[in-house]
């Protein structure tokens, strides 16, 4: 499709869609599915079409519309009017929610405040669409400005302006590593080469977060879009999606839409009647969280073991079958479309110094609004935690927030007010990662949560190089004596000293990283790990606890 | 463990008559799989998935044929499919219960889930009841930790666990 073209469909669908004066926005992400948010669509749309309502209504499936916790969320929007949010909608309410449209009166009951901080506080880039519009629709896509980006570039742009674009934006990647991706294309670029690849790394595993699978599952042509503008900046013609198996829908959502978007000429060949030709292929995982590392990733397209390798070289280098690759995380690739779009001036205008933009957080764990949130970077942990989290539930109060999952760490009250950005937290002993927050509350025990991860790095270790094959397994029985009670003052050496090691020593980064949960919870917590080697011991960690 | 692979030099295999990789799935592998890669070892992974999918999991054999299939040897389609932990190298369940162990889920109490399946199943995660209904596993996180505990049954997943809702979700698996 030319730009005209698209700008047509755009128009067209909107257009269309303003007929309807209402419109009932049901989620229709993992979360709410599973809760059957799906035959609270069919009931809405049997009660639409009972009543025979003078006033055209819509039912429409979008993604997550965020408030996990509160699902399943159904909004409905009326022309002119503020948009009512409906939570915990079960299917029984759909009648008198269709009533209620005709009535002009909402089902106060239902009713879910958006005026409040989960809401308000948010800034949406890479999130704007999700909740907003059909994932499975291209044309809903098109009609909210979506591929003119790529339109824009392949029509007025020069590769090097794109990425110049992407460099001026201070993006920096959001798969855990935060390296400047105008840096990354830059080198891609200048690696000569007839064959380049694009991966985009939709291998999530970190535990703790889910923003990947919600933005793939919600807006997946959002990624595509994202793939052929990094592709076209970096002179690439193939693309990969690797996604985990154990993402359905995500997977299910991203094949429709690499077809709709190929039928339409958006992706293949001569893009755009341009002389720019790309493809994109999924990839699916097997249940290995070290497959997204970026070279064990790439060993596992080339159908082998997910084993990394050292680095240099560098994918953009030699990457998938020695050919220049460039790697990046779904969220990072989320970000490129309005980059290109409102340039990368507007995008450096949000966010801290050194880290630009927005991020997605997934909140989990002990705290009242569990959901996927988006926040300019610099936000404050307090805003989070207290205005947007809405505070810990059950009257406790928090101890802890856990970021960066195994490889990130804990940290305490006391860093409550420090500006979240790649380097603070690194700083303060964790890491941005990915984008999971866990909350944990007074009750939890901090040396169960390092023996945790540990346990999850010594699983999901590869086992190619010794600290880190050898030392996760030495580590994590050091923790587990400790934790149960059995531990010594030469144990807790031992293991700090092991700590460094692992992390000095190891090949790729979930070694290198390992230890930073302990390191961590030693640093902020140390008290608990020495009450256990001590007289006293504190009761095993809550879920076990609770379980007895 | 990932690393940790069968010691297989004086194994036995068994046989059976027909092929695991009929010629119907050779002919759609090498249509819609192999014809997109520069190699024939990159179709390893979807010729795995391909093949349990129509198996229900891989036994020797149809490893073997894998490996003559992609010109590669037997033992490094070994070698590759026991690294991953979504190959399956023995039989399972007709439905696959994965309880999601990983940390939101834990704060959040799959803990006594899990002796609940187990109870109730009367099987140990990584095994299958003896009428091959149920297969019970352990799996890193879900995705879903804004609505912990979860589980994800065969390719539906099911948040907000509870022990009555679990009971209710497996009875009414036929
Ligand atoms: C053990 C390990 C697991 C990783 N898992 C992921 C992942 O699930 N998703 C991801 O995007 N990046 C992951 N990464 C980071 C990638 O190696 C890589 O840095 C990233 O995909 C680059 O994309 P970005 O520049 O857009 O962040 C992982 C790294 C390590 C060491
Ligand atoms: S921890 Fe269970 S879904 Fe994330």
């Amino acid at each position: 499709m030319t730009p005209e073209e698209l700008h047509d469909v755009g128009q067209k669908h909107r257009e269309q869609d303003a007929k309807t004066p209402h419109h009932v926005r049901v989620c229709m992400a993992a979360g709410c599915m599973s809760q059957k948010s799906d035959e609270i669509k069919k009931t809405l749309e049997k009660a639409i079409k009972e009543k025979g309502a003078s006033d055209p209504c819509k039912v429409k499936c979008v993604g997550c519309m965020g408030l996990c916790s509160a699902g399943p969320l159904v909004r409905v929007d009326t022309e002119g009017q503020d948009s009512v949010m409906y939570q915990n909608v079960t299917v029984d309410d759909s009648s008198e929610i269709v009533q209620s449209i005709s009535d002009g009166k909402p089902v106060e009951r239902l009713v879910c405040d958006t005026n409040v901080p989960f809401f308000a506080k948010q800034q949406k880039i890479v999130l704007e669409n999700v909740g907003e519009i059909d994932p499975d629709s291209l044309e809903d896509y098109i009609s909210v400005g979506g591929y003119s980006a790529l339109g824009k570039a392949l029509a007025e742009m020069s590769p090097a302006e794109v990425r110049s674009e992407v460099e001026a934006s201070g993006l920096r990647g959001r798969g855990g590593a935060g390296f400047p991706t105008g840096l990354k294309w830059g080198m891609m670029a200048r690696n000569e080469s007839e064959t380049k690849y694009i991966i985009c790394n939709a291998d999530e595993g970190d535990p703790g977060a889910f923003m990947d699978r919600a933005v793939l599952e919600s807006d997946p042509h959002r990624i595509l879009e994202g793939m052929a503008l990094a592709a076209y900046a970096t002179g690439a013609n193939h693309g990969y999606v690797y996604i985990r198996a154990e993402y359905p829908l995500a997977i299910k959502r991203l094949k429709n839409a690499i077809r709709l978007a190929a039928r339409a000429g958006l992706l293949g060949h001569h893009i755009s009647g341009t002389r720019f030709s790309f493809q994109i292929e999924i990839r699916l995982g097997a249940g290995a969280f070290v497959c997204g590392e970026e070279t064990a990733l790439i060993a596992s397209i080339e159908g082998k073991r997910g084993q990394p390798k050292p680095r240099p070289p560098f994918p953009a280098q030699s990457g998938l079958w020695g050919k220049p690759t460039c790697i990046n995380n779904v969220e990072t690739l989320a970000n490129i479309a309005p980059i290109v779009n409102k340039g990368g001036a507007w995008f450096a205008s949000i966010g801290t110094e050194k880290s630009k933009g927005t991020k997605v957080f997934a909140l989990a764990g002990k705290i009242n609004n569990t959901g996927l949130i988006e926040v300019p970077m610099g936000i404050t942990l307090r805003e989070i935690v207290f205005d947007i989290g809405g505070g810990i539930p059950d009257g406790l109060s928090f101890k802890a927030v856990q970021t960066g999952g195994p490889s990130g760490g804990c940290l305490p009250d006391r860093h409550l007010d420090m500006a979240v950005d790649y380097d603070n937290l690194r700083d303060a002993g964790s890491i941005m990662g990915s984008g999971g927050m866990i909350i944990m509350d007074e009750e939890s025990n901090m040396v169960d949560v390092a023996r945790f991860f540990m346990e999850f790095c010594m699983s999901e270790s590869c086992g190619k190089c010794i600290p880190c094959r050898v030392g996760t397994y030495q580590m994590h029985n050091l923790l587990d004596r400790i934790a149960e009670g059995q531990g010594t003052h030469e144990d807790l050496a031992l293991l700090e000293e092991l700590c460094i090691t692992v992390a000095c020593t190891s090949l790729c980064g979930l070694g290198q990283t390992a230890p930073n949960p302990v390191l961590s919870t030693l640093r902020y917590f140390r008290n608990e790990y020495l009450d256990l080697i001590g007289e006293q011991h504190i009761p095993a960690f809550v879920g076990q606890e609770a379980s007895q | 463990m990932a690393w940790l692979t069968k010691n297989s030099g004086t194994m036995q295999i068994e046989r059976r008559e027909e092929p695991y990789l009929d010629d119907a799935l050779k002919a759609k592998l090498e249509a819609e799989v192999i014809i997109r890669y520069p190699d024939r070892r990159a179709a390893m992974l979807p010729t795995l998935h391909a093949v349990q999918h129509q198996v229900g999991w891989l036994p020797l054999q149809a490893l073997a044929e894998i490996g003559a299939f992609l010109g590669v040897a037997p033992s490094e389609v070994m070698d590759t499919a026991s690294f991953y932990e979504e190959y399956w190298l023995e039989p399972k369940g007709k439905y696959v219960i994965w309880l999601c162990q990983s940390i939101t889920c834990e704060l959040l109490n799959r803990e006594s889930l899990m002796q609940k399946l187990q109870a109730k199943l009367s099987i140990k995660p990584g095994q299958t009841t003896e009428d091959g209904k149920f297969t019970l596993m352990n799996v890193e996180c879900l995705g879903s930790c804004g609505t912990a505990p979860c589980a994800l049954v065969n390719e539906t997943l099911h948040e907000d666990l509870t022990a009555e809702n679990l009971d209710q979700i497996l009875d009414a698996l036929e």
